[in-house]
């Protein structure tokens, strides 16, 4: 085989996969790098152009190995930027298809299941947005069993499963709903000071000062990361308002700007399912709030928590 | 079967009470059949009052103590059922929380969603099929002729483990026959697991024993409909067909007779092991159910969703978290809710310990035991 024949053949494989056929279109302007989260909060040499330009090129091994590869999360907000109006994310999942087949392995921490308490309920297969778990028959402790089971290739570890899960049964290490609890604990300061815990999501805030802010917030509000506003549990906001903590904040992206395709409208969701609890029990809804911050909206975690508290005040007043 | 003393020295001895219910946990103890005959030979039923005329006295009677276990079902929610609650606690070795009603409030804690006030306005004054002219209000003590007193009705309604200390808790409205019998065994030859535990039922949720075909990928809801509104298909799992099932966040045991009647589960066994609150927890599941391709449309699907609270604490509101929320915070049920938390911390399947205690001696103290209990608070955020 010559080497414009390796080359074909890697760049015709990807394009034979569904959402590979895009590849040839790009002319390497590099506009999906700079609206790529991945690019500017985990991996700098992440780089969709770099990408696509390598399967052009038949660097097969280099492909499979690369980060863009496995870290895409398919958010496509680099989508309507493209000039050449390429589905960038289908060409990189083209690409980690070829590399599944070729043995590689994702570098993410995907979730497991843990099969003892896993009753095979199938909630995490229909929530989960990249279709990674699926139910298997096994056998244990003696006895055919119908089990959930994670595709680690397709997990992109977002936890929407996490939440949902009723049983607790799938998670990844040290993000069960045991371990977020532990996380809110807020010692009560001052008598007249309320405390606020607040989720954020991973990839809601972009700006350095939005994220610097949040390590500067003092004690009484918790700032919890989650991965994405889709692991968020309900059950974690009535256990924190339990505990005697005022109110808890949720934060996810923007609606069409969510890392994990679903996340933050299944986040949405949930708060607004909450508050429908909360009101017939004359628990105040203001008191657990679900915001949608977005990639241009910089400092607005500022305004959102202060007036969160500010609004807390004012109830407890009111009480 | 019962007031047989003489004949009966030295075997164990029953009772069974009834607070705010409806009766039906007394009619499962009649489903025995045969089996309750059989018992009536090993055991005394020193009360009974749905069954036999007994009266108050026949148990103030009795030595502290003396009656080795208690079947308690009905929530609290007068005067009266307390008074009951804590003369027979003292009276039993063992008290057994009967029923969802005894176990969480039951349907009776669905007022919790009322005040008292309005509850008393409504059945006194605005219910139309009531000529309500007198304005007649009951009032717990009335002059003549002659002094006489009635029990006081509660602002709230309580389960019987945030009234009294309570030994086991047996869910289920009613619980299955079957569970009883077992329950009852146990009880007489001594099997019984620690305090604390929940007996006559598993430690998963219903959807590891439901026989009905599951969801696949990208399976959600566009939205949501009540059983009567859809012909249910009955093979495959209701919340794929967009009916909410409770299914996911009710414990196992009651052998699914709703499921099998084309019915979802309505959540009567409660939370399984590792569920704090069932409420939220359901409204976790379907949230993320909700199909999210039309992010405007989420609002209108939620809208479909009738009464969520109503629908995901028809059993279990009296002692949810949220009901605490509303009532300040309740020690006995934080112990309640701990065990199954610190059971899952240990990765244990159930609550139950391999350390098995006899009826005739159970632990003393409350739920858990103050070792156990300080364990279980170690680092959640209950400290």
């Amino acid at each position: 085989m010559s080497c414009t024949e390796a080359i074909e053949a890697f760049a015709d494989q990807v394009r034979a996969v569904p959402g590979g056929e895009y590849l040839e279109m790009c002319y390497s302007c590099g506009t999906c790098v700079s609206k790529c989260m991945i690019q500017q909060k985990v991996e700098p040499a992440y780089n969709p152009r770099r990408l696509l330009h390598m399967v052009m090129m038949g660097m097969r091994e280099e492909a499979f190995k690369s980060p863009t590869t496995w870290l895409c999360s398919a958010c496509d907000l680099c989508y309507p930027a493209c000039p050449q109006k390429i589905r960038i994310s289908g060409v990189v999942a083209a690409v980690k298809r070829l590399a599944v087949e070729a043995g590689y392995e994702s570098p993410l921490e995907t979730a497991s299941v843990d099969e003892s308490m896993c009753s095979g309920c199938a909630i995490c297969v229909m929530v989960c947005p990249y279709e990674a778990p699926h139910l298997i028959e096994k056998e244990v402790e003696g006895q055919i069993d119908s089990l959930s089971e994670v595709d680690p290739a397709k997990c992109m570890g977002c936890g929407t499963c996490v939440g949902a899960c009723p049983l607790g049964a799938i998670g990844f290490k040290g993000s069960s709903n045991q371990e977020v609890r532990r996380q809110i604990q807020v010692k009560r300061q001052k008598k007249n000071v309320p405390r606020l815990v607040t989720f954020v999501c991973d990839w809601c805030l972009r700006a350095e000062e939005d994220l610097s802010l949040l390590e500067s917030y003092p004690e009484n509000v918790r700032v919890i990361h989650i991965p994405c506003a889709g692991r968020i549990d309900p059950e974690m906001a009535v256990t924190a308002l339990h505990s005697g903590i005022e109110g808890v904040l949720v934060c996810g992206c923007a609606p069409g700007e969510c890392h994990y395709k679903r996340g933050t409208y299944v986040g949405r969701c949930k708060i607004d399912l909450l508050s429908r609890l909360c009101h017939p029990m004359s628990v105040a809804r203001d008191r657990v709030r679900f915001v949608q911050i977005g990639t241009q909206d910089r400092g607005r975690i500022r305004n959102e928590v202060d007036a969160m508290l500010g609004s807390l005040v004012v109830q407890k007043e009111a009480r | 079967m019962a007031k047989t003393k003489s004949k009966s020295k030295g075997r164990p001895k029953l009772a069974f009470y009834w607070a705010a219910s409806c009766g039906g946990c007394e009619i499962t103890i009649v489903e025995l059949g045969m089996r309750l005959v059989e018992a009536s030979e090993l055991v005394d039923i020193v009360f009974w009052p749905c069954i036999m005329d007994f009266k108050y006295s026949d148990v103030e009677s009795l030595e502290d103590g003396e009656i080795t276990a208690c079947f308690f079902n009905g929530s609290i929610r007068s005067s009266e059922n307390e008074h009951m609650a804590k003369l027979l606690r003292r009276k039993s070795q063992v008290m057994l929380s009967f029923g969802a009603c005894s176990h969480m409030g039951g349907i009776p804690g669905l007022a919790n969603f009322y005040d008292a006030d309005s509850i008393l306005e409504r059945v006194y004054d605005t219910v139309p099929s009531l000529d309500s002219s007198r304005g007649t209000r009951p009032t717990p003590t009335i002059g003549a002729p002659g002094e006489i007193e009635i029990p006081t009705f509660y602002e709230r309604v309580k389960s019987l483990a945030q009234a009294v200390d309570v030994d086991y808790l047996m869910p289920g409205c009613p619980p299955v026959a079957d569970q009883v019998w077992k329950v009852l065994q146990e009880l007489l030859s001594g099997q019984l697991p620690a305090k604390g535990a929940v007996v006559g039922a598993e430690s998963k949720n219903n959807c590891d024993v439901c026989p009905r075909q599951k969801g696949g990928s990208r399976q959600r809801v566009k939205g949501f409909k009540r059983p009567h509104e859809v012909e249910l298909d009955p093979h495959t799992c209701f919340l794929t067909q967009g009916v909410i099932c409770c299914g996911p966040v009710t414990r196992a045991g009651c052998g699914l007779p709703c499921i099998r009647g084309n019915m979802p589960c309505r959540g009567c066994y409660g939370p399984p092991d590792g569920v704090l609150d069932p409420g939220a927890k359901l409204m976790s599941v379907i949230g993320a159910l909700v199909d999210t391709d039309e992010p405007e449309k989420l609002k209108e699907i939620l809208d479909t969703i009738v009464d969520p609270a109503g629908l995901s604490y028809r059993f279990g509101l009296a002692n949810s978290i949220l009901s605490e929320l509303k009532y300040g915070p309740d020690p006995a049920l934080r112990t309640a809710v701990c065990p199954r938390d610190q059971s899952r911390k240990e990765g244990a399947l159930s609550p139950v310990t391999s350390e098995k205690a006899s009826c005739l001696s159970p632990p003393r103290g409350h739920i858990l035991s103050p070792a156990l209990r300080e364990e279980s608070h170690k680092g959640d955020i209950y400290d």
